[in-house]
């Protein structure tokens, strides 16, 4: 059985070359508008700066997947017709798309490019996947952060397709692709437009001692003095609800799956994916590292517990999960 | 309000340190000058810096240090801007705010702090508009700044002090902890 393959976040070129030098085999990243999920201001390439970081990449041995994996708007389309050629004209190793017209151009207009599913395309099934895989030629697949490791051994065994899995970080607890919570407070959302929570709606303030953030002025959560802060999102809001105070949807917290790491690879996953191209340089050589030397431990057939809470301080709301991976995830 | 402020007036330490803050709003323009020439120097040299900053290029955002007598207010204005030192307490309107120990904030410049992870920990705080804190700390993200760019030197010069202030400034963080 080979190594598993590590897949990191890139927002920049100098995140991109920092996950690499930390160990990084693979990075993933987008360019600088709405046709990928992280389109937050001064984040990700120009075509330019593709090219460059792709040459960069091979000649150090690892590979750039470009991620396209928001939904063609209508009428809008060029855009996302004009991100593949991009990808193609940059010998980038493959694109991650979600959205079928988007797959149908890129089957077309570049047979060659390899194509891999991205988790908004919330492909959980083996039909699903094997639509995908026969009429596109999809050879990975993004899996959903709502499987359990053992689901993930069974999908396997009726698939031909690689897989990918998060392993590490920030958690989207709905269905992905499918999600309309930011849309319905912010008016944009990561399906359409790549960005949940936009910044520009987002707020703090210090109130009575307390920190308040809110998204578009709805209060998402209120902080007391040394407690961890978080991004406001509605997934992961703290709100009353006949009278008990709770996060209603989900907890601030992120996902570190790397005592899974062993188990994922017996379950023939491909490659584990770190989330978080909007952390930065700091984040990824951490966190590239501490997966490098788990897989590395995994591969000597050693544990790689000794690197499992290197991270926490890097978590959201400090605090890390499982995920749906182990099914004790509300 | 500030961790500096809040000190000031309320212990032992304020007469002094009311003191540090007339001193250096007395000796400002020297430092302004250079942080000025240094901003400028930088959007000749790496003009596509401030081509990824957009928006928060038009904006004044102030950095305003817990742990040091006065805060400073930038303008990137496309690398064409001015950077200016200002009290505290000052009441001039920004878009933008933010407040952390000098070390961590210089960290945060230079990239060797996670931003995200310095504001879950509550290390630094920001207050204003988020689209513009966001755009600054991603722009500084990609642009490899050091320390050293922080003064309008010549080339070799600035690779040299920028070297020393890095490994002092790792010393100092790593002593914060």
């Amino acid at each position: 059985m080979g190594s598993i393959e590590l897949v990191c976040p890139a927002g920049s070129p100098a995140m991109l070359r920092a996950a690499i030098e930390a160990g990084a085999d693979s990075v993933y990243c987008g360019l600088r508008d709405d046709t990928n999920a992280r389109n937050f201001p001064g984040l990700n390439f120009s075509p330019q700066e593709l090219s460059d970081s792709v040459a960069w990449a091979h000649r150090h041995g690892a590979r750039v997947l470009l991620a396209v994996n928001t939904f063609a708007q209508a009428g809008g389309s060029d855009r996302w017709r004009r991100s593949l050629d991009a990808a193609a004209a940059s010998g980038a190793d493959a694109v991650i798309v979600a959205d079928l017209g988007v797959l149908a151009y890129a089957r077309e207009a570049w047979p060659h490019l390899r194509l891999h599913l991205s988790v908004q395309a919330a492909a959980g099934s083996p039909e699903a996947i094997a639509f995908y895989a026969q009429a596109y030629g999809v050879k990975r697949v993004v899996l959903p952060r709502v499987l359990s490791v053992e689901e993930i051994a069974a999908l396997m065994r009726e698939i031909e397709v690689e897989t990918e899995a998060f392993v590490f970080g920030g958690l989207c607890v709905m269905a992905e692709g499918r999600c309309a919570l930011s849309s319905y407070a912010a008016g944009r959302s990561p399906n359409l437009c790549g960005v949940c929570s936009p910044p520009e709606a987002v707020s703090y303030s210090e109130e009575e001692d307390a920190l308040v953030s809110r998204l578009a002025g709805f209060a998402m959560d209120r902080y007391a003095p040394g407690d961890p802060a978080g991004y406001p999102t509605l997934c992961k809001g703290r709100f009353e609800a006949r009278g008990v105070l709770s996060y209603l949807f989900e907890d601030p917290v992120s996902l570190n799956a790397m005592s899974l790491l062993g188990g994922l690879k017996r379950a023939g996953v491909t490659a584990v994916k770190i989330e978080g191209r909007q952390r930065g340089k700091a984040y990824v050589a951490r966190v590239a590292a501490a997966f490098r030397a788990a897989i590395d431990a995994i591969d000597r057939g050693e544990s790689p517990d000794a690197y499992e809470h290197l991270l926490t301080d890097l978590a959201e709301g400090g605090r890390e999960t499982t995920g749906a991976y182990r099914k004790r995830w509300r | 309000m500030s961790g500096w402020r809040r000190r000031s007036k309320s212990d032992g330490r304020g007469r002094g340190e009311r003191l540090a803050v007339t001193v250096l709003m007395t000796l400002r323009h020297p430092p302004e000058r250079m942080l000025t020439a240094a901003l400028r120097a930088l959007g000749r040299r790496r003009p596509e810096v401030f081509e990824r900053l957009g928006v928060a290029n038009d904006v004044d955002l102030v950095v305003a240090p817990s742990d040091f007598p006065v805060a400073f207010r930038l303008r990137p204005g496309h690398g064409a801007g001015r950077v200016e030192v200002e009290r505290h307490d000052a009441a001039r309107p920004s878009a933008a705010r933010i407040t952390g120990p000098l070390a961590t904030l210089i960290g945060l410049f230079d990239g060797a702090c996670d931003a995200d992870a310095a504001f879950f920990a509550r290390r630094i705080r920001i207050t204003g508009d988020t689209q513009a804190v966001v755009a600054l700390h991603n722009t500084l993200e990609a642009a490899e700044l050091t320390t050293a760019d922080l003064l309008p030197l010549p080339d070799p010069l600035r690779r040299w002090t920028g070297a020393l202030l890095s490994a002092g400034l790792a010393r100092l963080r790593a002593r914060e902890g």
